[in-house]
């Protein structure tokens, strides 16, 4: 891990109207992230997370403060030329996936290529390399809807380090994931921080990831501070029997006046489908 | 992004085919209203056509067969046969007027022929003989299937009961068909027996047209002297002039309604992918380089709409007059020219309405899980 500062935010605010009162989602904001850090950023829902990741990804104009990009100021930046940073310097990760669903797997990876010097053509040696590292190659040709969750994710993961972005910005890339894909998407996420001295800044709610993170970042009313490891709360997912954070986890449910987490929307699914099943194979 | 919009077009290949049909249909009413009417106004100088003479003669200031009327003093003929270089004449009494056909009026050009006269039509016979004789009528083919009237039934013109002896092919249209009935009535109806109407005037081979044109007009007074293809221009011109302006009206509502079709196929493309869009500008791209993207979905809408056109015109609209005999379709390349001209135009103008929605697409809905 270097120590150059990649991505910078100073006193970054977003306030949004609402009716004649005013909401703070983000409240001086100061963070500074270094090449080959993965920083998690965490937090109750509603605390501003995605909000902090929209301005720091130049997709959102803050109130007020600044976010520097690789030595960049990017408040005084055009929409184009916004754009043109997001290409060349930042890659996204999303929950949902976010592929292009007429597109390939391979053409899928390449899609922002065509945004960076040499276009396509220059990055399909870049493509092998993903494929290969992301053990996608066997699926270079298939389409999105017959992917399963883990490799949408990881051809997610691809694009978005096609243009070998200086920073990767990742919103709850396992929320949609089991736990085993989750892992393997974590360790990925990982290694690029690691191998390619890319800075990783994650939004997530999975509590593995803390312990292969450099920094957590804990968010609360969008103001953001430092957190402390041992404010965990254990529990175990009824379905799957990994440990959760009770206190970050967002998926959930009630049953038999008592509530249960899930560490993804697929065990909460298996839960409802046959509580009782999970429930007595706890005990 | 222009590959991803073709891709994503041609992953749907049903709504493609639908939009691009759909866009045909309505260039296609372009191009069916066009064949329509030229084919009608070549109809309307289709006999002019089949005399095949090199000079027409008529009263001194017409110069139209198509809604005009002519009498010369039939002497004339025979004064115009006698000039030097004139190989043949010929001699119709003419009228524009309607028929009652089967219960119904048919606009019809009335030949008043006669035995004396050679090369008057008809020129093809689907069934009876070609020469009527007084109180005899020979009609198109067409208006007999039409109405059901038979050769021996009786048709009316004016005050007067004609027999139908014989039936033509190639003579009917929706606004004028060419019907022969014996000089002898028409003359009787026109109080005119002495007289004709055009007189078509065959000149020897080596002599030129004008020259025996100024003969005529030196020789003969009182007439107007025409050449074949000044005649038939004239009537032309006389035909088109009144359906210009229905076929501007058509071209503009065709051309209105292909242009919605693909706004709104485009339109409905981009509102459906938007969250695509989304990705894209949370990616990079640029609001210019998305709607290049719905431009070229509309490009691509409108061509294979106007390629389905080209394909459906040749199929259609030669197979249509076969199964609707009254149809006088003519199919040129021509008709094509301004469907392909628009083509552009209706493709940009279309996409218009999608570039809006480009602009508005929020790349913070990327994050909506």
């Amino acid at each position: 891990m270097t120590s150059d500062s990649i991505l910078k935010a100073n006193n970054l605010s977003k306030f949004f109207a609402s009716g004649t009162s005013e909401v703070r989602a983000v409240n001086d904001v100061s963070l500074n992230i270094k090449r080959g850090e993965m920083v998690l950023i965490m937090g109750p829902s509603g605390s501003g997370k995605t909000t902090l990741l929209s301005m720091l990804g130049a997709l959102l104009n803050p109130t007020s403060g600044d976010v520097v990009i690789d030595g960049t100021s990017i408040s005084s930046m055009k929409d184009n030329e916004l754009a043109a940073l997001r290409a060349k310097k930042i890659g996204f990760i999303f929950q949902a996936f976010n592929l292009l669903e007429a597109l390939n797997v391979e053409e899928n990876i390449l899609f922002p290529a065509q945004l960076n010097i040499g276009g396509i053509h220059a990055a399909r040696n870049r493509l092998d390399i993903l494929l290969d590292r992301l053990g996608l190659t066997a699926r270079q040709y298939a389409l999105p809807n017959t992917l399963s969750g883990g490799e949408k994710q990881r051809v997610a993961i691809g694009r978005a380090l096609i243009n070998q972005p200086a920073i990767v910005l990742a919103d709850e890339p396992t929320g949609n994931l089991d736990s085993h894909k989750g892992q393997e998407v974590i360790m990925l996420l990982h290694d690029i921080a690691r191998d390619d001295n890319c800075a990783v800044l994650m939004v997530t709610h999975d509590p593995r990831v803390e312990e292969i993170a450099d920094r957590v970042l804990w968010l609360e009313d969008g103001a953001i501070r430092d957190r402390k490891s041992e404010q965990h709360s254990w529990i175990k997912d009824p379905v799957c029997g990994m440990r959760i954070d009770e206190w970050t986890a967002t998926i959930g449910t009630e049953y038999k006046n008592h509530r249960y987490v899930f560490c993804s929307q697929r065990c909460l699914e298996r839960f409802q489908s046959k509580p009782d099943k999970y429930l007595n194979n706890e005990k | 992004m222009i590959y991803w919009s073709i891709k994503t077009l041609l992953s749907e290949p049903t709504r493609l085919f639908i939009s691009a049909l759909a866009v045909s249909m309505s260039f296609l009413l372009v191009v069916f209203f066009s064949a329509v009417f030229e084919g009608e106004s070549e109809q309307m100088v289709t006999y002019l056509r089949k005399m095949d003479a090199d000079i027409w003669v008529m009263q001194k200031g017409v110069s139209n067969m198509h809604m005009a009327s002519s009498m010369v003093w039939d002497w004339k003929v025979d004064k115009i046969a006698s000039i030097p270089g004139v190989k043949a004449v010929s001699a119709i009494l003419y009228l524009n007027g309607p028929l009652k056909i089967g219960g119904k009026d048919w606009f019809s050009y009335l030949m008043g022929i006669s035995p004396k006269y050679k090369n008057t039509g008809p020129w093809d016979m689907a069934k009876g003989k070609a020469l009527p004789e007084q109180g005899e009528v020979v009609i198109p083919e067409v208006v007999s299937q039409l109405t059901g009237v038979q050769i021996g039934d009786e048709i009316t013109m004016v005050d007067r009961k004609l027999r139908v002896v014989g039936l033509t092919h190639g003579t009917f249209a929706m606004a004028s068909s060419v019907v022969f009935v014996s000089h002898e009535d028409l003359g009787n109806l026109l109080h005119g027996r002495d007289q004709v109407s055009y007189i078509m005037v065959y000149a020897n081979p080596g002599v030129s047209t004008q020259t025996l044109i100024q003969r005529i007009k030196d020789d003969v007074e009182k007439v107007n002297v025409l050449s074949s293809e000044d005649f038939i221009q004239s009537d032309w011109q006389l035909a088109t002039q009144m359906g210009t302006e229905i076929i501007r009206m058509m071209t503009t509502i065709g051309t209105l309604l292909a242009t919605l079709i693909v706004a709104f196929t485009s339109y409905s493309l981009v509102a459906r992918k938007k969250q695509e869009l989304a990705i894209a500008k949370a990616l990079g791209f640029s609001n210019g380089q998305i709607y290049s993207a719905a431009l070229c979905q509309s490009v691509v809408i409108t061509g294979t709409g106007l390629l389905f056109t080209l394909l459906l015109s040749y199929t259609l609209l030669t197979w249509l007059p076969a199964m609707i005999p009254q149809l006088n379709l003519a199919v040129g390349l021509h008709q094509f020219i301004p469907i392909v001209v628009i083509t552009l135009p209706v493709a940009v103008i279309a996409s218009f309405i999608a570039a809006r929605t480009v602009v508005k697409v929020d790349p913070m809905t990327v994050f909506s899980g």
